[in-house]
């Protein structure tokens, strides 16, 4: 078995091992601890340089609060939903078709389509910059919820694609021929038979999509600003004021940011493994 | 009283537009967004809608970052009523580009020449005025005043004191002046200062607007003054790596005692602690004797779009924020001085001393080197004034170079 249980190691070993995972773990999360410490500081503390000692008042409740109560916070949390959600919808429905009809269909240009949805995923994103601005801006959608979503799902199209041909590849053919000998027609054979296998992978790709575009942060700068579009990542910045850069409010900021997909890891956890290694073995 | 058909129209007309007028807008757009001018704002447009009630205000609240792009976008495609900028140069670009209305009727018929008489000079262009003015704030030298009492240093008035004060410092371990020019515009607050009491208030405007070369000599003398004290070790190591805000823990913990800074810079201060005994404000000592003493006192100001619709409403909100009442309140709010003269200063040890000392400026008032100056050329001048504070020798070569970018921009 790989890899071996430490309670088979020798005696030394697994004292070191005790000693270094707590360790190891401490400095693994310390940049995420100092990010929750700073969010519980009185801005005061920060003024006077105390960045990793003891905060002198524990400001949980209130910071936790102000930027609610102070900032358009939750206003961004409401954009970032907008944006995630309508792209998850989006991604998976077409990817479910798209991967469909590459996986069952033996057609001429079945192989070239099927790349040039993988190769989409080889470009950087960043050399799209300015086109993809440019044609939001004459779409009208420039600055809009609607418009980050509706790039998000075309780019993510591509990898969902992928994704779901390579399943549906692996599901035993026999259901469909069976199905098509019975006279079913193709798109029931589509909603009836082989949507309901698909369940897994939906929900693997649902979570790992809804991850990826609510973390997102380049396009969310790029094709949006102001309040009334832009997503919570590019949101927390504003949290800033004229002056003063506030450091607590702004830890306090991502921390709320980082809860839905932290979340949603931890509740889909089984899913979330599976969507890595989908497709990985067939 | 007679009265013929025509005058019984034209009285008739009059109640008619009177009630068109009930329907009348007024939208303003402003990037007040931190907690004490959005407050500020709120009471003043609750304190404008209440003496106007005919008068719907629609009020856009842009964040401070967003609203230097917007501004330039609104004022083209889709004009407010009112807008707030600043003062001096800042402003340049928008009345070059036609985009300000000049108001200096309404300056003349609000007496604001003489109400507001001390930022005239800061709101003109081109013989007209282009805005109300409503609040600004001093520069100046914040200190601790705890520590130079325990090292026996009195407040230094003049350049030889303040070298002295702080050798003084240094041999106690401490560094005498704390700056974070990460972001360049800390060390334009000091070179702005050196030159202005080095050379005094009009050769520095010069200078500002691109009249006189960087390689003159009156400069060079600036820069000498200023290597003087940089050599000597007076500012924070590593003040590159440091923001403005970084630069204050030292500070507030002891190990420096002076900070050339805005009085925003109080503010935080006193949340970390350190109270008003500890505390102290000075005015930046003099250099040459005999120049007028002038100081940087950076203005907040309210506009009138060229492409308003509702005109005569945005002027009755310039008359109101004009007003010395007015100003009053909202300045004790913002924490900042009110600029109308029959204002009052609120109850604050710092305002009142900054308001003594701007009331006494006779060399003029200032802005701030990125406000006076046109933006292309002050980040570059920023950018020397920092490497020059890490790199004292290169001087030359830094003057040679803002030279070589003053003939490229201002032609």
């Amino acid at each position: 078995m790989f890899p071996a249980p430490i309670e088979r190691r020798a005696l030394p070993l697994q004292w070191i091992y005790k000693v270094a995972l707590p360790i190891a773990l401490l400095l693994w999360l310390l940049p995420l601890i100092a990010v929750f410490l700073t969010s519980i500081r009185s801005a005061g503390d920060i003024t006077a340089g105390n960045y990793w000692g003891w905060p002198t008042s524990i400001n949980l409740i209130a910071n936790y609060t102000s930027i609610f109560e102070n900032t358009p916070l939750g206003k961004y949390l409401f954009n970032s939903f907008r944006v995630a959600i309508p792209t998850v919808i989006g991604a998976v429905a077409m990817s479910c078709m798209t991967g469909f009809a590459l996986a069952v269909y033996q057609f001429r240009s079945n192989l070239l389509i099927f790349f040039m949805f993988i190769a989409g995923n080889f470009v950087p994103f960043q050399i799209l910059m300015v086109p993809v601005r440019d044609l939001t801006l004459q779409l009208g959608v420039y600055n809009t919820a609607t418009g980050l979503a509706m790039f998000h799902i075309a780019f993510q199209t591509g990898f969902c694609t992928l994704f779901m041909r390579n399943f549906i590849r692996a599901l035993p053919r026999e259901l469909i021929e069976a199905a098509r000998v019975e006279g079913v027609s193709e798109i029931r054979i589509f909603w009836f038979v082989v949507l309901p296998l698909m369940k897994p992978a939906i929900a693997a790709l649902s979570v790992l999509i809804f991850t990826f575009i609510w973390n997102d942060y380049f396009w969310a700068t790029v094709l949006t600003q102001g309040v009334d579009s832009q997503p919570i990542t590019a949101g927390l910045y504003s949290l800033n004021g004229q002056w003063i850069a506030a450091w607590h409010l702004v830890s306090a900021g991502s921390i709320v940011a980082a809860i839905p997909p932290v979340a949603m890891f931890f509740l889909m956890q089984k899913h979330f493994i599976a969507g890595l290694t989908l497709g990985a073995v067939k | 009283m007679k009265m013929n058909i025509k005058q019984l129209f034209a009285a008739l007309a009059l109640v008619a537009f009177g009630g068109t007028v009930s329907a009348s807008e007024l939208i303003i757009n402003t990037d007040t967004s931190d907690p004490a001018p959005k407050k500020a704002f709120e009471d003043l447009i609750e304190g404008f809608k209440a003496e106007n009630p005919d008068i719907e205000v629609t009020w856009n609240l842009f964040d401070h970052e967003g609203y230097k792009t917007s501004i330039r976008n609104f004022l083209t495609a889709d004009a407010p009523d009112v807008a707030n900028w600043y003062a001096g140069n800042r402003m340049l670009p928008y009345v070059n580009a036609g985009l300000f209305e000049p108001i200096n009727d309404l300056w003349e018929s609000e007496g604001l020449t003489e109400s507001l008489k001390s930022a005239q000079s800061s709101m003109t262009i081109d013989g007209q005025i282009w805005g109300v003015p409503y609040t600004y704030y001093q520069w100046g030298v914040y200190y601790r005043k705890d520590i130079f009492e325990d090292l026996g240093i009195a407040v230094p008035t003049n350049w030889d004191e303040f070298q002295q004060a702080g050798a003084t410092l240094i041999e106690n371990g401490v560094t005498p002046i704390t700056i974070g020019t990460k972001y360049l515009w800390t060390a334009a607050g000091v070179f702005d200062y050196i030159n202005l009491r080095t050379n005094g208030y009009d050769f520095h405007m010069s200078l500002a607007l691109g009249e006189i070369p960087w390689t003159d000599d009156r400069v060079r003398a600036t820069m000498n003054n200023w290597k003087d004290i940089v050599e000597a070790g007076f500012f924070l190591e590593n003040h590159a790596a440091y923001t403005w805000q970084e630069a204050l823990a030292p500070m507030v913990n002891g190990e420096a005692a002076m900070y050339v800074m805005g009085n925003f810079s109080v503010a935080p201060l006193r949340e970390a602690g350190l109270t008003d005994d500890q505390l102290g404000f000075f005015q930046f000592p003099t250099i040459t004797p005999g120049v007028p003493v002038a100081e940087e006192a950076p203005t907040d100001t309210v506009h009138i779009p060229a492409n308003a619709k509702n005109k005569e409403n945005a002027r009755k909100f310039l008359a109101y924020i004009a007003r010395a009442d007015v100003q009053t309140q909202i300045n004790a709010t913002l924490g900042q001085l009110p600029i109308n003269s029959g204002s009052e200063v609120a109850d604050d040890k710092f305002l009142k001393a900054g308001f003594e000392m701007l009331s006494g400026a006779e060399g003029g008032i200032a802005q701030f080197f990125d406000r006076d100056a046109p933006a292309e050329f002050a980040a570059e001048a920023m950018q020397g004034f920092q490497e020059f504070m890490v790199k004292p020798d290169r001087l030359d070569d830094i003057l040679e170079r803002l030279e070589k970018a003053r003939q490229r921009i201002y032609q």
